[in-house]
């Protein structure tokens, strides 16, 4: 290994160090024991009513990971999923970009207003969130609701034919200040004689905008999106809140909502093997999904 | 550097008519944005019949005293203190969950190590796997080293933050340049004296931006302390809303209340960051 | 940058040294003539007005020195609880004592969280109504109730005599009733999709059936009862002919409906006389509310168990006859326990706390829900798994609440999800 080479590997390491251990510790090591665990049911210790008042740990093989697999509520919960975030990301991430650039620009000569105001969504805990938004979908309660009709016997907004976006009006609600603010942090590192340069050659806003600063912000709006992605898959907080006002989505709506009710025993009360079971799957799905998403965005740069 | 941006030349000045359609859309952005944020503001002021039957966006009587002693009393006096708690919490995590995070996502952007690509592969299959039900074996790692029940078991799984490490990543190969790397070293100066003189300089929106994600992340998370924390004292403020929510009749006025005294710690900080929000040196130091 | 790197080093010395200062609970062990140390996690509001549970604890580590009991509050759901306590139990650093559901106790008992205690329970028994039965499962008692909730009827006596109707006693009166004040745009009761499961099993013990029994060494699932489909075509009835609101129990909108006046009664839980009643406070419409017994749904004076929960020990309590003693007197403490809301399970008399009182037009609401509790089934019992039931239920009855199935829907979709509760726990089912 020459001088540099081991320098390099010295100092890379010593930087990473602190995170990787954290990793391991808050990460791997749970990841590790999730997997195990969906190899993993119980059985009764003994026969009668209560099965003797004690259980035994069994080794199932994949039967658990079948029975997420083959069961049809995990893939039209998924279908949902990407339903969802087909619409929602490219609105959120193109309505975030937009807003980053509209404060970068000389159109806005105050923009730490705005920027605090965009922003403060993403600090509401969603608990929060969540009934304020029901008040504001509730036709019983909300300003709005009360005028617009029931759809298929349901309130407006909480029927099965709109509440996808119901949901997926709070999830843009929520993030696309922050990721806002990830785009202007990008565009705030742009040295700015480059665009100075750039207007002295006679370029106008617009194509400093589309030329010289979408490329720059191009590295973090694609992992904006692929956070995204993965974010949508383990959707969870939503479909939580809105499932309180409308309960015929069940406790099997999305896929997340599927493995947390799993976990807690409120679809079958064999609870831990079998929620993870399901996560391991929901990681798959989205990490095919990502990788397809890479795919295709290279194949795009080209 | 302040709030306000150095006028353009005239010539290059935008037309009014381009700036009142943006101040439109601004405030369009901002009406969708903060409507509900209001709303909380006017809630907090209510009571809970109230807040059913007088117009929602419309303060009726101030029963903010009432709510805030309802909330007292639902919390047993301790709201303060998991306030406190709270911010003490997110502020740690925060903080040293932004330095190991971009310290690592500079590592991979600028450091040829072994070790690299694998690093980043695993982050990212760690990322794929829903936190929410890594909580349990999270929880049953820290009673095996004993650390649950204790600050230590909010504040370490938060600061770990693959989120971070990929943001700091991107940030660091766009704005970090090899060649001010490799001129500092000329000078003689220490890897570790690098990062933190040059390196996190030329970060400063890229931190605020992985600091705030960290610290509300941490804030809002009510999972991980509902399986983490029993002692009534350690309780983050969040968790105690929670807490009263999940009675069947909250007090929802004083929940408003507290949720609304949750988010000014935030908006203190925001306000507090705002001048670190451009990057002092980026300018200048590329040319360097 | 300095002062950033300064501001850094401030936070995180000054956030350690606090971090420091709230260290966790100190791990001495125990020593002879140490007191017992008893630990007990709760799910109560401890609200506004209420006696806290931390000052009733405090009475009695006053009067006992031997026995020192620390109470937590749990801040969550009860199936999160669950999982807490489960998890905590396999790690051997499980509380002593814990509040669960009774429909949570089967399904303790079966995953071998919970200590058998019948010898130290028969001694507290007779302080005990019938909510005892809850905690024992095929002779094995496991702790002690805390508060029952046998349904009671909740109606607006000022609504009740301008619409010039009478508390129904029977079904057919109901329903007649029902669409007089449904004429009016009043409605006398809610059909709630999200209390389905406890508020139609609760109905069928009150027509006398039950949902689960048990023949021999198996379970069975008993939804197809005559009972079961009377209750069913009751609720059938009530929709078909629009005279029942339907919204969600725990939604603001059901708050919203006691507010405006348009909802003027309703079957529910004895514990909902704790706070069903809030909205009203301060308004033209405060203590206008009473208290009645439900009509009778065909097996005469009977009422069913919604909800109610025990005080159970937990495995692994090294300390269980002290355990008990604590939980004997805590469930005997009424007058505190009522102030939390509950209706307590100990046969001691409550007084009507105040605010009761002032919500109920000063009716005398402890007596009628005495009442209620004698004449509560002692016959429904839960299946191990009763918490998958619920929500399936609750869909299906959404559902039929939207105008999409029959209220018998919501039976046959709780026959199939006991049926796999069951299956799932490998106990044997019929």
């Amino acid at each position: 290994m020459s001088r540099n080479a081991r320098h390099q590997a010295l100092f890379g390491w010593l930087f990473a160090a602190p995170f990787a251990i954290g990793f391991l510790l808050v990460f791997v090591a749970p990841i590790i024991w999730a997997i195990r665990a969906a190899f993993f049911g119980s059985e009764a210790a003994e026969g009668g009513l209560y099965g003797g008042g004690a259980r035994r740990e069994v080794f199932v093989g994949f039967k658990n990971f079948a029975h997420a697999a083959t069961n049809p509520g995990f893939w039209s919960g998924m279908g949902r999923v990407l339903a969802f975030g087909a619409i929602q990301i490219p609105v959120m991430i193109l309505a975030a970009l937009f807003l980053a650039l509209l404060l970068d620009s000389f159109l806005v000569r105050r923009p730490g207003l705005w920027r605090l105001g965009y922003f403060l969504p993403f600090a509401i805990p969603g608990l929060i969130a969540a009934i304020v938004w029901t008040y504001l979908y509730l036709p019983e309660l909300s300003p709005f609701a009360a005028a617009l009709p029931d759809l298929d016997g349901i309130a407006f907004f909480l029927s099965p034919r709109l509440v996808l976006a119901s949901m997926a009006n709070i999830t843009t609600w929520t993030y696309t200040g922050y990721n806002m603010l990830i785009f202007l942090a990008a565009l705030q590192a742009i040295p700015h004689d480059l665009y100075e340069a750039a207007r002295i050659d006679g370029a106008s806003g617009w194509v400093i905008a589309t030329k010289i600063k979408i490329p720059l912000v191009r590295g973090a709006a694609l992992l904006a999106v692929l956070l995204s992605i993965i974010g949508t898959v383990q959707l969870f907080n939503e479909p939580t809140m809105i499932r309180t006002v409308a309960t015929w989505m069940g406790n099997d709506y999305m896929p997340m909502l599927m493995a947390y009710n799993t976990l807690m025993g409120q679809i079958s009360p064999s609870g831990m093997g079998p929620a993870s079971a399901i996560s391991i799957l929901m990681a798959v799905v989205a990490g095919s999904l990502a990788v397809i998403y890479a795919l295709v965005q290279r194949r795009i740069a080209r | 550097m302040s709030a306000v941006r150095t006028a353009p030349p005239p010539a290059f000045a935008p037309s009014k008519f381009a700036r009142s359609l943006t101040l439109i859309v601004l405030v369009v952005a901002m009406v969708y944005f903060m409507g509900p944020v209001i709303w909380l503001i006017i809630a907090s002021s209510k009571s809970t019949a109230d807040l059913l039957t007088t117009p929602p966006f419309a303060f009726s009587q101030l029963n903010w005293v009432a709510n805030w002693q309802a909330l007292m009393s639902w919390t047993g006096g301790q709201f303060p203190r998991w306030v406190i708690n709270s911010v003490i919490y997110s502020s740690l995590a925060g903080v040293v969950g932004t330095m190991i995070s971009l310290a690592c996502g500079f590592a991979i952007a600028k450091y040829q190590f072994p070790g690299r690509k694998a690093l980043l592969m695993i982050t990212m299959t760690g990322l794929l796997m829903p936190v929410a039900l890594l909580t349990v074996p999270l929880y049953v790692l820290f009673q095996t080293i004993g650390l649950a029940n204790t600050p230590w078991a909010v504040i370490v799984p938060s600061l770990v933050s693959p989120f971070g490490l990929f943001l700091g990543r991107v940030y660091a190969e766009a704005s970090v340049p090899t060649e001010l790397l490799e001129a500092a070293r000329v000078d003689g100066a220490g890897e570790v004296r690098i990062f933190f003189t040059i390196v996190l300089r030329l970060l400063g929106p890229a931190m605020l931006t992985i600091f705030l994600f960290i610290f509300v992340a941490t804030w809002n998370n009510i999972l991980l302390p509902l399986m983490m924390i029993s002692s009534d004292n350690l309780k983050p403020v969040t968790l105690g809303l929670y807490g009263m929510a999940s009675y069947y009749a909250p007090n929802k006025g004083a929940m408003m209340l507290g949720a609304l005294l949750g988010v000014l710690p935030l908006v203190a900080l925001f306000l507090a960051l705002q001048r670190h929000w451009r990057a002092g040196l980026a300018a200048g130091a590329v040319k360097g | 940058m300095r002062k950033i790197a300064l501001a850094v080093t401030l936070t995180v010395t000054l956030a350690l040294a606090m971090v420091g200062c709230a260290n966790p609970q100190d791990k001495k062990t125990e020593q002879k003539g140490d007191p017992v140390k008893i630990t007990y996690i709760h799910r109560l509001p401890d609200g506004e007005g209420m006696t806290k549970v931390a000052d009733i604890v405090k009475r009695w580590n006053d009067a006992n020195p031997g026995i020192q009991v620390t109470a937590t509050k749990f801040d969550g759901k009860a199936q999160a609880l669950a999982v807490k306590l489960e998890t905590d139990i396999k790690a051997n650093a499980g509380p002593c004592l814990a509040q669960l559901s009774y429909n949570e106790i089967p399904e303790m008992y079966v995953k071998g969280l919970l200590q058998d205690v019948t010898a130290e329970a028969k001694k507290y028994q007779k302080n005990y109504g019938g909510a005892f039965g809850q905690m024992t499962l095929a002779g094995k008692t496991t702790g002690l109730p805390q508060d029952s909730g046998p349904l009671v009827y909740l109606y607006d006596a000022k609504e009740f005599k301008a619409l010039d109707i009478k508390v129904p006693t029977t079904l057919d009166e109901f329903k007649a009733a029902a669409a007089k004040a449904a004429a009016k745009g009043k409605y006398i009761a809610a059909f709630t999709p999200d209390e389905t499961a406890y508020w139609l099993s609760a109905q069928t013990a009150a027509a006398g059936g039950v949902w689960y029994k048990t023949e021999g060494d198996k379970w069975k699932v008993n939804l197809d009862s005559l009972e079961a489909q009377k209750v069913a075509k009751f609720w059938q009835d009530m929709i078909d002919a629009k005279s029942v609101l339907t919204l969600d129990r725990w939604s603001d909108a059901y708050t919203k409906a006691i507010a405006d006046g348009r909802l003027i009664g309703n079957l529910s839980a004895a514990w909902e006389t704790g706070f069903a009643l809030d909205g009203l406070d301060g308004t033209p419409r405060e203590g206008q509310w009473r208290v009645a017994q439900i009509p009778d749904f065909g097996a005469g004076a009977k009422t069913g168990p919604d909800g109610g929960s025990g005080v159970a020990v937990m495995k692994g309590c090294a300390h269980p006859a002290e355990a008990m003693k604590f939980n004997d007197w805590f469930n005997t403490q009424v007058d505190d326990l009522a102030t939390q809301g509950l209706v307590p399970a100990a046969v001691q008399p409550a007084k009507t706390p105040a605010k009761m009182a002032r919500q109920f037009g000063g009716q005398d609401v402890r007596a009628v829900l005495a009442q209620a509790n004698k004449n509560l089934s002692q016959d429904f019992i839960y299946i191990p798994g009763f918490s998958a039931v619920v929500p399936k239920t609750t869909e299906t009855a959404a559902k039929v609440a939207a105008g999409n199935g029959k209220v018998a829907d919501v039976f046959a979709a709780a026959k199939t999800s006991s049926f796999q509760a069951l299956k799932s726990l490998g106990l044997p089912a019929i």
